[in-house]
């Protein structure tokens, strides 16, 4: 296996990433995989990798890397300024670095997740199906951990294809405001229904208790008495209510059950945007149905599979 | 025969179903008929996932490979079935050795005070009768176990531990619990077992699965040790 680059410098969190282990939540083992899979898959897109390729997933802050062999790369999501050697690097589209190229990144303004692919995928452990990173069971991806200095990545060497040029209406809006469009959760029959409507009136803050597993959201009082629940599902996008009515969103390592009202779910079409929200940033939840969401969603799978053949949201 | 009331169906976003019902007689019932039909809506291969729990279980489907209609459709026959059909017999009877109290166990004196029992007649209890795994959640592999004694049920820890080691045993609410990996948790930790729980390269990672029947049985340090040793 060819050694693509040596980490300088990780940032705060970067991790292999791909669309995580499906079908699994039987066995409480999360999905996991990207925060964003749309910025992955388009990164991957770029460089003419299949959508859902292992790279690499940097959390507000990006890295700096050697790169050690010439090797196509491309970068999607939140523009974390990258630089190579000097030159100003352009979100989503595939540039060929030579050993001794110098990659360097530095914090996003705005949005949180940026992805790094490379030709051919970067190399990790293969768990259950996917080399995604879960760190709270420490498997996957590099040595089930995020990126330290001095790392060295290795190529997977998957088949990839001639480089895929993503006009900018691909690439995700990002700012500090975000309507994520919901349906109401199934335990909203347990809550009051004003608290249910100020749920969906109300503006809330991401907090800075922020994970790959959710965010605890500060915002309208939403305090409850709905007593003890017996554990049940939860998924990336569903946002639990605990008594103390600070909501709690889950992101993409969300464990398989909770025990807390679950007062709404994020439409699978705007999943990716949960990826890419920062402490600090304002959001709101956008009533809709499960009809209207499909229709949303399927419509959304098209647009991204003419670039990302086989791009799925779940 | 389980009997299921109130069974209720509803979305769950727009690529869910979320069906629930009443606790029968006994959450252990009604956990094994949840999770007997998950392996019939599983088996069919139709799903993105399927997560029975307690009195639950949800399914994730494709919209663009089947209607939701029929998701519903095919979730509601699956728990009609796993109820009139009869509780599935244990997969497979699990020893699990646990090292109680001390360091393996930091609550166990609490839980002694809690139940008014000496360290002998907890564990006695604890290891009496074998367990049924009525659901894996809330992390990968973790089991919960019952039906659990009345004396030993205890409310979760206030502030959850920010790690539990992995083979810890502990007791949360009507359940007593595995951590087949080291993770956060709230539960009362008892104890800890040496056996090795996960295999990330295994094709079944997880030694154990929902419905099987698991017994405890105290050992010494010594025998921790060794047992630990050998793979």
């Amino acid at each position: 296996m060819k050694t693509i680059a040596r980490i300088e410098s990780p940032g705060q969190l970067t991790t292999i990433q791909d669309f995580g282990r499906a079908g699994l939540r039987h066995l409480g083992v999360p999905q996991g995989g990207a925060a964003d899979r749309v910025s992955l898959a388009l990164a991957n897109a770029s460089v003419g990798n299949a959508c859902r390729t292992p790279a690499l997933e940097c959390v507000l802050t990006g890295l700096s890397l050697e790169f050690q062999t010439d090797i196509a790369f491309a970068i999607a999501g939140a523009d974390m300024r990258p630089c190579l050697t000097g030159e100003a690097v352009s979100m989503a589209k595939a540039i060929v670095a030579k050993p001794g190229d110098k990659l360097e990144m530095g914090g996003a303004k705005e949005g949180a997740t940026a992805y790094i692919a490379f030709a051919g995928g970067v190399a990790g452990a293969r768990v259950m199906n996917s080399t995604a990173t879960y760190l709270p069971g420490r498997f996957g991806g590099f040595s089930g951990r995020a990126l330290r200095n001095g790392d060295k990545l290795r190529s997977a060497n998957y088949e990839s294809g001639a480089p895929r040029e993503i006009t900018a209406h691909y690439c995700p809006r990002l700012g500090h405001d975000w309507v994520l469009r919901a349906c109401e959760g199934p335990d909203v029959s347990r809550l009051h229904p004003t608290l249910v409507e100020r749920f969906f009136s109300g503006k809330f803050s991401a907090s800075d208790r922020w994970s790959r597993m959710g965010l605890k959201l500060d915002g309208a009082q939403l305090k409850h008495e709905t007593g003890a629940m017996a554990s049940s599902a939860v998924y990336p996008g569903t946002v639990q209510l605990p008594p103390d009515g600070a909501p709690f969103l889950l992101a993409a390592d969300a464990q398989t059950t909770g025990g807390y009202p679950r007062i709404a779910q994020v439409i699978a079409a705007d999943l990716p945007l949960i990826g890419q929200i920062r402490p600090g940033d304002r959001l709101w939840f956008r009533r809709t149905t499960p009809d209207e969401a499909r229709e949303t969603s399927a419509l959304r799978t098209s647009f991204y599979e003419a670039v990302a053949p086989g791009f799925s949201f779940i | 025969m389980t009997i299921i009331r109130d069974l209720s169906i509803v979305p769950f976003g727009d690529y869910g179903w979320l069906a629930s019902f009443e606790n029968t007689a006994d959450q252990i019932s009604g956990a094994l008929a949840a999770n007997h039909a998950a392996q019939k809506l599983l088996n069919s291969g139709k799903f993105i996932d399927v997560t029975p729990a307690i009195a639950s279980i949800a399914i994730r489907f494709n919209p663009e490979t089947l209607a939701a209609d029929d998701a519903k459709e095919m979730l509601h026959r699956a728990i009609e079935g796993a109820a009139s059909d009869k509780t599935p017999a244990p997969r497979a009877h699990i020893d699990i050795p646990v090292l109680y109290g001390g360091e393996a166990g930091p609550d166990f004196d609490w839980l002694c005070a809690h139940a008014g029992f000496t360290a002998e007649k907890l564990i006695a209890a604890h290891t009496n009768a074998p367990y049924r795994v009525a659901m894996l959640g809330f992390a990968p592999g973790f089991a919960y176990l019952g039906p659990l004694a009345k004396p030993l049920q205890a409310p979760r820890l206030a502030e959850p531990r920010q790690s539990v080691p992995q083979g810890s045993v502990g007791v949360a609410g009507a359940f007593t619990g595995v951590y087949a990996l080291s993770s956060p948790g709230g539960w009362r930790i008892i104890g800890r077992t040496p056996k090795r729980l996960f295999n990330k390269h295994a094709r079944d990672p997880f030694v154990i699965r929902a419905g099987d029947e698991v017994r405890f049985s105290p050992i010494t340090e010594e025998e921790f040790a060794r047992l630990e040793a050998t793979p």
